[in-house]
């Protein structure tokens, strides 16, 4: 494993072999809710050390590490340690931090971007700006605290070989039909987020509650042919992959593009009535060990090389790519049907205590979630 | 700042742009002081609606209070983009249903009611603005205010308020200088009468001395009327001098002439008897012109004293003692005259030039010698309230009313030339030097007939010259 330039992986909470992520997510729920996940990588700076950052991230590293590579190439001089939690993990921790003023994290990073803009409504953040930033739309920052670096539109993935052609829904409206006409047979073959778990789970679906009057059957008709939650978009894909699960709902695109590019026999669907569009955030806390190494990263995320290669690597999705996702064949414009999530206060909808307990409360009810 | 003392178009520009500059700036602090207040009222209504809207979400389900913010509200306070954004909502006990726990506000505010209440603070490192509103709850076990806080930093308002006031000043700037520049124009050409009066005096002949037929903007009327009273008194001087000078050469030509006669006739004269007579006559002529030089000279003395000195106190009382000292021996041939002296008192001080004044007094009593009746000569000295009064009495018969102003010209004696009146000695200037000295004095030569006592020639001279007019001019 010690191979120079590869990272180490090292897990907490349960020692387990580096690489089973998913099993370990999966005990140390099972385990015990306040256990939390956490996977422990490190990038030795390639160069002799001068810098050292500490990246939380609630994202995944697999979709990350090209990324982080290359920064490494125009600073070799910096190491990173990457350690990744679930998404509402990763906001716990931060908040207390933050709250206990005390050192940590040089840079947070989260696909759940609502908790980043809720932990700068809080004072957690550090302003920063630069050239860099100024190029970032208004909608993809909050003041020049959280910034946005990616652009992954929620899709509806399917297992090829288990979803017939005539099958594949391309609205919400034919999703529902289609769970209505044929619900014994795709009964326990659906999944999503178990967004209680989820950030990104609960940002999409308190998204779909904003934008369409379907959210509530929705929810009902995923009730009614038992819905497989999980986690982490990756065990979705893997059991959409393995035919576990025949239809994922509100995946994150570039997952399941990752892995159709690996081979994997499934189809990406950007629902043609709309398509909500998520940003991963950054954001420096006012808590960072060393920030000015943090902003060298962030400035990195969000250069023109760093944005060259989140394309490259389906980070940020090109609207003109819509065509091969079989998603567009009836549709007039990819334009009209995404809905960018628009990082800014109006996120803090999201986190408000109240709302999130009845909108939770109300999904339960609906969906039970499976294990 | 000596441009602001030599230049009148600087001093104008420089005191109307400072001026123009604490007029913008008081004004730009003002509003900027109702930016702030406008930049508030316009987000207090957008922070009283959210707070209404979170308010009109507290209700009751399954016995419980709660609350569900429609995330309408996150929406339109998000229209501030940058500005965070807190609320709190507690049931009536204080109780916290949702949002920030550590929001609290400051302690004299009211209790919540139906009426939004709003205020400044400060919460986690930044001022904010904050609204409370009530909701009565009128459930059993319930019952009472539920309290919703909502509070936003202030970046959106300040940066409404810079963005206002920036504009108000920018406006205030330009109109400004536009008034700045119409003030500088306006001036210029305020001052462009100035420049076509220096311009046409320039353009002048030399003894062109008519007044300037300028048109010119009523300000500088003053100027103007100065301007051509000056040249209409410098014209006079010129004539009244050129006049002098052509009566001067022609009372010196007759005298000269006689002179020249005299000397031909005493050339040609071998009598011893005769040439003797004429030698006599010869020395006539010479003293006469001599006493017409002298005079002449006594003139032109006055005339520059009086453009020249200037006044300090003199003691008229000693002053026309030693004058009528010094003039009687001229005169004194006539050796049954009585002299008498008076004044009022021991001395009498007025101001003026010592010279000039005893030149004038001597004058009058060589005038009263040579034409009064040559008995009786009296002197006096009187000051009242309003002047010094200088009398010179004599027993002629004096000057008939109608010649007084003639008789302060000169050369204008009774209209008698130097050869026509051997006997009397007057040269003709006497009384045009008291009258010169008078004017110089701001005073005046007063003649009069007084029955029973003879002719009065007196110089008045004002009583009591203010300093300023001290000066002679």
């Amino acid at each position: 494993m010690k191979v120079p330039g590869n990272p180490e992986r090292l897990s907490t909470g349960p020692r387990l072999l580096a690489g089973a992520r998913v099993t370990v997510a999966a005990i140390a729920l099972l385990l015990s809710v306040q256990q939390t996940w956490s996977q422990y990588t490190l990038f030795p700076a390639p160069a002799s050390e001068k810098a050292r950052i500490l990246i939380e991230a609630a994202t995944d590293l697999v979709a990350l590490e090209p990324m982080v590579r290359d920064f490494q190439l125009v600073a070799p001089d910096v190491t990173i340690e990457y350690v990744e939690y679930v998404t509402n993990d990763l906001f716990a921790k931060a908040s207390a931090q933050c709250a206990r003023n005390e050192l940590g994290a040089d840079l947070f990073l989260s696909s759940s971007v609502d908790q980043l803009v809720k932990l700068a409504n809080d004072g957690c953040g550090s302003r920063y700006r630069s050239a860099a930033t100024d190029l970032v739309p208004a909608t993809a920052k909050w003041r020049d605290e959280v910034f946005g670096f990616t652009a992954e539109p929620a899709a509806l993935v399917y297992n090829r070989d288990v979803v017939p052609k005539e099958d594949v829904p391309h609205t919400r409206t034919e999703l529902l039909d289609l769970l209505r006409r044929k619900s014994s047979l795709y009964a326990g073959h659906i999944g999503s987020y178990d967004i209680a778990q989820s950030g990104i789970g609960f940002l999409l679906a308190s998204a779909d509650s904003r934008h369409s009057s379907l959210y509530g059957r929705l929810i009902e008709s995923f009730g009614r042919i038992g819905l497989v939650t999980r986690c982490c978009t990756a065990d979705i894909i893997n059991d959409i992959e393995s035919g576990r699960v025949a239809i994922g709902y509100n995946l994150l695109a570039s997952y399941a593009l990752g892995a159709q590019r690996r081979g994997a026999r499934i189809g990406v669907i950007l629902l043609r009535d709309y398509t909500v569009v998520l940003s991963r955030g950054a954001m420096i806390p006012r808590t960072a060990r060393d920030p000015s190494t943090a902003r060298r990263f962030l400035e990195y995320l969000l250069s023109m090389r760093g944005q060259h290669l989140a394309r490259e690597v389906g980070l940020i999705f090109n609207p003109a790519e819509m065509r091969e996702l079989e998603s567009t064949q009836k549709s007039p414009s990819g334009a009209e049907i995404l809905r960018p999530i628009v990082i800014g206060p109006g996120l803090l909808a999201e986190q408000d205590q109240a709302k999130r307990a009845r909108f939770l409360a109300e999904w339960y009810r609906s969906i039970a979630p499976t294990p | 700042m000596t441009i602001f003392r030599t230049s009148l178009y600087a001093r104008v520009t420089i005191m109307l742009g400072a001026l123009l500059i604490a007029g913008a700036l008081s004004i730009g602090v003002a509003a900027w002081q109702y930016a702030i207040v406008a930049a508030d009222e316009a987000y207090d209504r957008l922070l009283s609606g959210a707070a209404f809207q979170i308010a009109e979400s507290i209700r009751i389900e399954e016995g419980k209070l709660i609350v569900d913010p429609p995330v309408s509200v996150f929406d339109t306070l998000a229209l501030s983009r940058g500005d965070r954004i807190f609320y709190k909502v507690t049931n009536a006990e204080g109780t916290l249903l949702t949002g920030y726990e550590t929001l609290r506000l400051p302690e004299k505010t009211p209790p919540p009611g139906a009426e939004p209440v709003l205020g400044n603070a400060v919460f986690s490192r930044e001022p904010v603005r904050w609204v409370s509103v009530g909701r009565y709850i009128s459930e059993p076990n319930l019952e009472g205010w539920a309290s919703v806080v909502v509070a936003q930093t202030r970046q959106a308002r300040d940066l409404l308020a810079f963005d206002l006031t920036l504009k108000a000043i920018g406006i205030l700037a330009l109109m400004s200088l536009l008034a700045l520049a119409m003030v500088m124009i306006t001036v210029r050409a305020a001052l462009a009468p100035l420049h076509a009066i220096g311009e046409a005096i320039d353009r002048r002949a030399y003894n062109d001395l008519t007044p300037l037929s300028l048109e010119v903007p009523r300000e500088i009327a003053p100027l103007a009327a100065g301007l051509n009273h000056f040249m209409q008194r410098l014209s006079d001087r010129l004539t009244i001098l050129k006049r002098f000078i052509a009566d001067a050469a022609h009372q010196i030509r007759t005298p000269l002439a006689a002179l020249s006669s005299q000397v031909d006739l005493l050339a040609h004269e071998r009598d011893p008897e005769k040439q003797k007579q004429s030698v006599g006559r010869l020395q006539d002529v010479v003293d006469r012109l001599g006493r017409l030089v002298n005079q002449l000279l006594d003139h032109a003395m006055v005339i520059h004293r009086s453009e020249s000195v200037v006044g300090a106190p003199v003691d008229l009382v000693a002053l026309t003692r030693h004058a009528l000292r010094d003039a009687i021996p001229m005169a004194a041939d006539d050796s049954d005259l009585n002299v008498m002296f008076e004044s009022q008192q021991q001395a009498i001080t007025v101001i003026g030039d010592s010279v000039s004044l005893r030149e004038a007094i001597v004058n009058l009593i060589n005038n009263a010698v040579t034409h009064g009746g040559g008995r009786m000569l009296l002197v006096r000295v009187l000051q009242d309230a309003t002047a010094t009064r200088v009398e010179v009495i004599d027993d002629g018969n004096g000057i008939p009313p109608e010649k007084w102003t003639d008789m302060l010209q000169p050369f204008q004696s009774g209209k008698k030339s130097v050869d026509q009146d051997k006997d009397r000695r007057g040269s003709g200037l006497g009384l045009a030097i008291v009258q010169d000295v008078a004017r110089a004095h701001h005073g005046e030569v007063q003649f009069e007939s007084r029955t029973g006592l003879g002719f009065v020639a007196t110089l008045v001279l004002p009583g009591e010259p203010s300093p300023s007019d001290a000066s002679l001019r």
